[in-house]
């Protein structure tokens, strides 16, 4: 990483096995294919903030009953430390994009668990050689290219 | 108390966090680039890793047959609790009720064309909003506002569509 700029090929190795890794060696072993992934473990986090401070009993992984998987967590900090260190860290002033992102944040959240996992995950468990994350996996291919063929008609 | 998951995901997540800012990495970009402008940057780098990750659960596989079923005592589908069979099944049969496989292949499709009108994967959400934009921000207050609701009714009703 200090020799330049990482490209995507590296994230893919370096994330694949520490997906693997967390689950055969860190204990991160239910459900299977848990190594990574933004919206379950993000989920947990949620749920398990929710739960402390607000008394529900949502229900939340095995692992995460005492503290949380921090994975998300950890994406915010390395992400921000990456950007400040590489002075791409740039305080965008609100312009008139909140309630957009904000909804769609909303049903991407809700389709991502329904899913079984946010794309990274997805792709995790087709690895795993898990059949249900090959439909679901071709669900999301075809959903990306349906998306970027609405983003090619907007554009005229 | 469990530490041990917790503090490697931490660290997993700053390591990736950090490789993912670098790298501009998105897992729905891969696609999306390549239709879009034929630039296949993002598709090697979601191929890098689909490839990594089946090497190396089959590497562990294949030294320790029992290391990964083992553990696993069945898939707790994160928000809706199903439990199919846990065991590692190569292309085995799909244990689950018909509707249940086409909510889960229509969630799916729903958040490839979601993400992609987002302009990124959740995961490149979170970079974007470590690194200052603001619509990232409010796209991860919606999404784990979203996840809180359903943990709070959407999914039961989900799971109930599907089961009842």
């Amino acid at each position: 990483m200090r020799l330049g700029r990482p490209n995507a090929i590296v994230y893919g190795v370096v994330t694949g096995i520490l997906a693997v890794a967390a689950q055969v060696f860190f204990g991160v072993t239910r459900p299977s294919a848990y190594g990574v992934c933004m919206a379950c473990h993000g989920q947990e986090v949620a749920d398990w903030t929710v739960n402390t401070f607000a008394g529900t009993h949502l229900q939340v992984g095995s692992l995460s009953r005492s503290f949380p998987l921090l994975t998300t967590v950890g994406v915010l900090l390395g992400a921000a430390l990456a950007s400040v260190r590489n002075r791409e860290f740039r305080r965008q002033p609100g312009g008139g994009s909140r309630l957009v992102p904000l909804l769609l944040g909303g049903a991407i959240g809700v389709a991502a668990l329904t899913a079984l996992g946010c794309p990274t995950r997805i792709w995790l468990r087709v690895a795993y050689g898990e059949p249900l994350a090959v439909i679901g996996v071709g669900g999301l291919l075809a959903g990306i290219a349906a998306g970027t063929l609405l983003l090619r008609w907007r554009a005229g | 108390m469990m530490l041990e998951p917790v503090l490697a995901t931490l660290v997993i997540g700053i390591v990736i966090g950090y490789v993912g800012q670098r790298s501009r990495m998105c897992f729905v970009g891969g696609l999306r680039d390549f239709l879009l402008v034929r630039d296949s940057e993002l598709l090697r780098g979601l191929l890098a890793f689909f490839v990594t990750a089946w090497v190396g659960f089959s590497l562990v596989h294949f030294l320790e047959p029992d290391r990964l079923s083992a553990e696993t005592g069945g898939h707790r589908a994160a928000g809706l609790a199903l439990d199919p069979a846990g065991v590692l099944h190569w292309f085995g049969s799909i244990e689950a009720p018909v509707a249940y496989v086409g909510l889960t292949a229509g969630a799916a499709f729903l958040l490839g064309l979601l993400s992609v009108l987002a302009n990124g994967c959740p995961f490149r959400q979170h970079v974007l909003a470590a690194q200052g934009s603001s619509s990232a921000t409010f796209y991860l207050v919606g999404f784990y506002g979203g996840m809180v609701l359903y943990g709070f009714f959407i999914g039961r009703f989900l799971l109930g569509l599907v089961t009842g």
